[in-house]
């Protein structure tokens, strides 16, 4: 089956990054969220985002255009029946996840792969909202979604072999990123790596032993990361990671993953990073650090 | 004998019907948003009314189905039966170093064209869809292909190699192709039977000037230099593109901006050129316009592109030892006497001495724009790809037969 039509479900920071990304490879994209409000500020922020990739050079003024031609906001989820593929990318929460799968899989046809961004959650409970579970499989992209190239491709308990391959070669051949097989398990291996790296980094804080901005530095030019942990955790929210640590310390009930009291201290807080303006580091409202 | 000429892009398919007895086109025309439900066929016959039809079209082999069909159309169609197109011939952009002539389609070349994917990744995959799409429609009919850098393939290496680890060229072919070849190729073929000169006696430069943008050296017929590399980037100042820079300037823009690869890529194709002095056209009728109405930015840009025209012509002059003819062809350089006058002034040193009011008429066909006491014959040469496509095609597929 040739892939032209995709719905994204969620029209968040990962839906519009995700839109942008399938537009620009000529795909069509039904863009789904639940009220008018959010639809419009999706689209938003989805023009906003291309702008700014025009200031950086990276696309032209006509290519704007089509990019935002292919992206079709819909309020409801029954159009998604023509959809090729469905990407769901709502909030990182199961009970409203889980019934956005058992609603696609009542509209979807049969043999359309319905695929999730979770970076934490269970594929295989998700899959048993469906009756369908060997179709549902995890596509977890990473931010920001245009320039990261890779790929978590997750396998539920019930995945086929069939869905799985046809994701792979989605991912490698249609939207042209690597991506690599996880057997599902909390955190699969990006979110499980980088949250144990930035909480490693809380402990070394706390413990006094380096600065926030000594820590970022050793391993950006000691081992070429691109950012330190401490930006990093900012950018993805501090929110986040520590919801993600708070979930894998649950799940493997083991030490190394309980979150570091500094971090809880600053979500509650409400220093998030930059989507607050403020985490380990202050930024502006475009998300460039301020020094 | 009738040849089918099909140039396909990723997302496009453009065609011509040549009538080879006379070279005539019977039809041309073109498929636009080929992979959308709202795809458009423009279909101009040289004796009938243009039509245009949109409906889905989804991929290479329906487009090629769909063309076919209106060739034959008992309305619109210019012929009685697909029997009667004998030969297809296609263009491709990269040929790498293993095409140096158009050749017959085998499944060798194939793979060829295949194995040159990392080379021309935006266009040799679309030629490739192209080609199995006319065999699949068109299966017992003979297709040929056409490279742009074929014509190239005669430069020494001392012209086509760069400066850096001789590893690179010998792993990953890292080389001066050049670009345009066919052009080049078919405006010195003209340019000599103009003149009533052996194309082997004379020394050339044509300077092919449109949206893309690259001039030639070519001494006894032969590419001797071309100003585009390994990819279009090279050379001249270009609607959109950068042409030739301090490499250097890649990686401390990159460092200094935070850009990622893709995105100075995109700088340097999209965002440069006429664009980016000009600060509002990459097209040259626009940016003169402007110039003529005061504006500075304009004028620097129009400055500019021609001053790098005008280096180029002197290196080449150099690289021959001296050259007998100059040729401006393509959108920009058979339209614009604007440019053809700025570059050329200040070469009367070379002996150049162009004739103002010659250059100026606004006429078809191929003319002379220079004075008759200039020792070097300046000429506007209409380029014709489509043309030299099918004649190639027709010439191997008689040879065959």
């Amino acid at each position: 089956m040739i892939i032209r039509k995709v719905g994204v479900i969620g029209i968040g920071t990962m839906g519009q990054g995700i839109a942008i990304m399938l537009a620009s490879k000529g795909l069509e994209v039904y863009a789904v969220d639940s009220s008018a409000e959010a639809l419009s500020n999706g689209m938003e922020m989805i023009e906003v985002n291309l702008d700014k990739q025009i200031e950086k050079w990276a696309i032209t003024s006509t290519e704007k255009k089509l990019v935002m031609n292919r992206i079709h906001p819909l309020q409801g989820f029954e159009e998604l029946s023509q959809c090729d593929l469905v990407i769901e990318t709502v909030t990182e929460d199961l009970d409203i996840k889980m019934d956005v799968f058992q609603k696609i899989d009542r509209i979807c046809r049969k043999e359309v792969i319905l695929a999730s961004n979770t970076s934490t959650l269970s594929l295989t409970e998700l899959a048993s909202a469906t009756n369908n579970p060997d179709r549902v499989i995890g596509a977890h992209f990473i931010y920001p979604v245009g320039s990261v190239d890779l790929v978590e491709i997750v396998r539920g308990l019930k995945t086929s072999e069939e869905t799985f391959e046809r994701t792979k070669d989605f991912v490698e051949n249609i939207i042209q990123k690597k991506g690599i097989m996880v057997f599902e398990s909390p955190g699969f291996v990006t979110s499980r790596l980088i949250c144990l790296l930035i909480n490693e980094a809380l402990h070394v804080l706390e413990e006094g032993v380096a600065t926030v901005d000594d820590i970022d530095t050793s391993m950006r030019v000691g081992y070429s990361f691109q950012r330190g942990p401490f930006e990093m955790a900012d950018r993805f929210g501090l929110d986040s990671v520590l919801a993600a640590l708070e979930r894998m310390f649950r799940e493997y009930g083991e030490i190394k993953y309980r979150p570091s009291i500094v971090l809880k201290k600053m979500v509650r807080a409400g220093q998030l990073g930059v989507k607050t303006g403020e985490g380990f580091f202050k930024y502006d409202k475009d998300g460039d650090r301020i020094e | 004998m009738k040849v089918l000429v099909i140039n396909a892009g990723s997302s496009s398919l453009k065609y011509q019907l040549y009538d080879m007895t006379d070279e005539s086109v019977l039809v041309k025309g073109r498929v636009e948003r080929i992979g959308m439900d709202s795809s458009i066929i423009v279909h101009e016959p040289t004796n009938g009314e243009e039509i245009s039809i949109v409906n889905e079209i989804l991929d290479h082999v329906t487009a090629v189905k769909r063309v076919v069909d209106l060739i034959v159309h008992s309305d619109h169609g210019v012929i009685d039966s697909m029997d009667e197109i004998k030969a297809v011939g296609h263009r491709i952009v990269h040929g790498g170093e293993v095409f140096k002539n158009s050749v017959l389609v085998t499944p060798e070349v194939k793979q060829e064209i295949i194995r040159l994917f990392d080379l021309a990744p935006l266009h040799n995959p679309a030629h490739m869809m192209g080609i199995n799409a006319a065999e699949a429609i068109m299966p017992n009919i003979p297709q040929v292909v056409v490279f742009d850098t074929a014509f190239h393939q005669t430069m020494p290496n001392t012209s086509y190699l760069y400066a850096i680890p001789t590893v690179l060229y010998r792993k990953h072919k890292i080389r001066r192709y050049g670009f345009h070849g066919t052009s080049h190729d078919y405006v010195s073929e003209q340019a000599a039977q103009f003149l009533g000169q052996p194309l082997e006696s004379l020394n050339m430069i044509s300077c092919h000037i449109g949206n893309g943008a690259s001039i030639t050296a070519i001494k006894e017929g032969k590419s001797f230099d071309t100003s585009m590399g390994m990819t279009p980037l090279e050379g001249l100042m270009m609607g959109t593109r950068s042409g030739d820079l301090d490499p250097a300037i890649v990686p401390f823009v990159m460092n200094k901006e935070e850009l990622t690869l893709n995105e100075v890529n995109s700088m340097l194709n999209k965002h440069s050129g006429l664009l980016a002095i000009s600060g509002n056209s990459s097209d040259m009728r626009e940016v003169t316009e402007a110039m003529q109405e005061g504006d500075k930015n304009a004028k620097l840009a129009f400055d500019m592109y021609a001053y790098r025209i005008k280096k180029y012509i002197g290196a080449y002059a150099a690289a021959m030892n001296g050259f007998d003819t100059l040729i401006f062809t393509a959108g920009v350089g058979e339209n614009s006497f604007a440019l053809r006058q700025s570059v050329c002034e200040g070469l009367t040193f070379l002996g150049i001495e162009i004739d103002a009011e010659k250059n100026a008429k606004r006429e078809k066909g191929i003319r002379l724009i220079s004075k008759k006491s200039s020792r070097i014959k300046v000429l506007v040469v209409p380029t014709n790809e489509e043309l030299l496509i099918a004649r190639d095609t027709y010439r191997l597929v008689s040879a065959e037969a």
